[in-house]
């Protein structure tokens, strides 16, 4: 879902879901865990489906594929070093 | 936990190179983009309620403030960076590799975007480069968390907002659901303006090509 139109698709969905989740607060706790859970294994499958399908990238890796991986980890490790850097600074415990 | 995810993605993956490679079951625009999406919006307003039902995460971002802004800008600032040690580890153009970076893991916008400056091999790159970021983050994750309650977040990029967020969320809480989501959004609102900020740089001559 990283299309720029889809932005505002997935602000909706979370706001609304804030929204329903506000007034239920009062009532007896819901449990969504597995719920969550099952919905996140069917969009785990989608991604693999969408990347197994996908002959231009499969057919790009090998070429790519170890320069993409040092790119991917060194943004990976210093994106976290950086955010455990300013965390406190972030007001994040 | 983690292994139901990863069994669910190679799955996803076999089933996808079957269905592309062998026998055409379903038109795979269905699962890799109507599912997908269908399974992300369901999933963004089940994390919603979920959040809003705690009181104490919301007070924790009444606590935060607009200082969680902070978080998507030191990614930002440590992806770009990474991109020029990348590029001296790797030897190659330093303008492109810290371009190709700069997509923060979205990587259906870096491909065509670093492609219209550098070229082809480049989109290849930007796209697998920035993928690899997504599907490392996913399969991180677990050990991530052990790291730092926000590496995930940090790891997650411009894909926090979305296709990583229930992972972050599974692992990191309902409490970081809002500092995963806002990191994310604002990385990719950046994203492609970063891009095309670095990319500009690369009309200007050595030092900056390798």
């Amino acid at each position: 879902m990283s299309e720029n139109n889809e932005f505002c698709i997935a602000c909706r969905s979370i706001g609304s879901g804030m929204f329903l989740g506000y007034f239920l607060r009062e009532k007896r706790k819901v449990n969504l865990g597995k719920a969550t859970f099952g919905i996140i294994l069917v969009l785990m499958f989608s991604l693999g489906f969408g990347i197994g399908s996908n002959g231009e990238l499969l057919n790009s890796l090998p070429d790519v594929g170890l320069s993409a991986a040092v790119i991917a980890s060194i943004a990976i490790a210093f994106s976290v070093m950086f955010v455990k850097a300013v965390k406190r600074s972030a007001g994040l415990e | 936990m983690i292994k139901y995810i990863l069994a669910a993605l190679m799955l996803g993956g076999v089933a996808g190179y079957l269905d592309a490679n062998w026998a055409t079951v379903v038109n795979s625009v269905w699962v890799s983009d109507y599912l997908l999406n269908a399974s992300l919006i369901l999933l963004l307003f089940v994390m919603g309620v979920a959040f809003a039902m705690d009181k104490d995460s919301i007070s924790k971002i009444r606590r935060t403030g607009p200082r969680i802004l902070i978080v998507p800008l030191a990614i930002a600032l440590g992806t770009i960076l990474s991109g020029v040690v990348s590029a001296l580890i790797l030897g190659i153009n330093v303008v492109a590799t810290t371009a190709v970076s700069a997509g923060y893991g979205w990587y259906t916008l870096t491909g065509p975007l670093v492609s219209q400056v550098f070229g082809a091999k480049w989109e290849a790159l930007g796209f697998a480069a920035n993928f690899l970021r997504e599907l490392l983050t996913i399969l991180t994750v677990s050990l991530m968390v052990k790291v730092d309650k926000y590496a995930p977040t940090a790891s997650g990029g411009a894909t926090a907002m979305d296709t990583t967020l229930p992972t972050i969320v599974r692992y990191c809480g309902d409490d970081t659901l809002i500092t995963a989501f806002a990191s994310g959004f604002v990385l990719s609102i950046i994203a492609p303006f970063t891009i095309m900020a670095i990319a500009s740089l690369g009309h200007v001559p050595i030092p900056l090509f390798l």
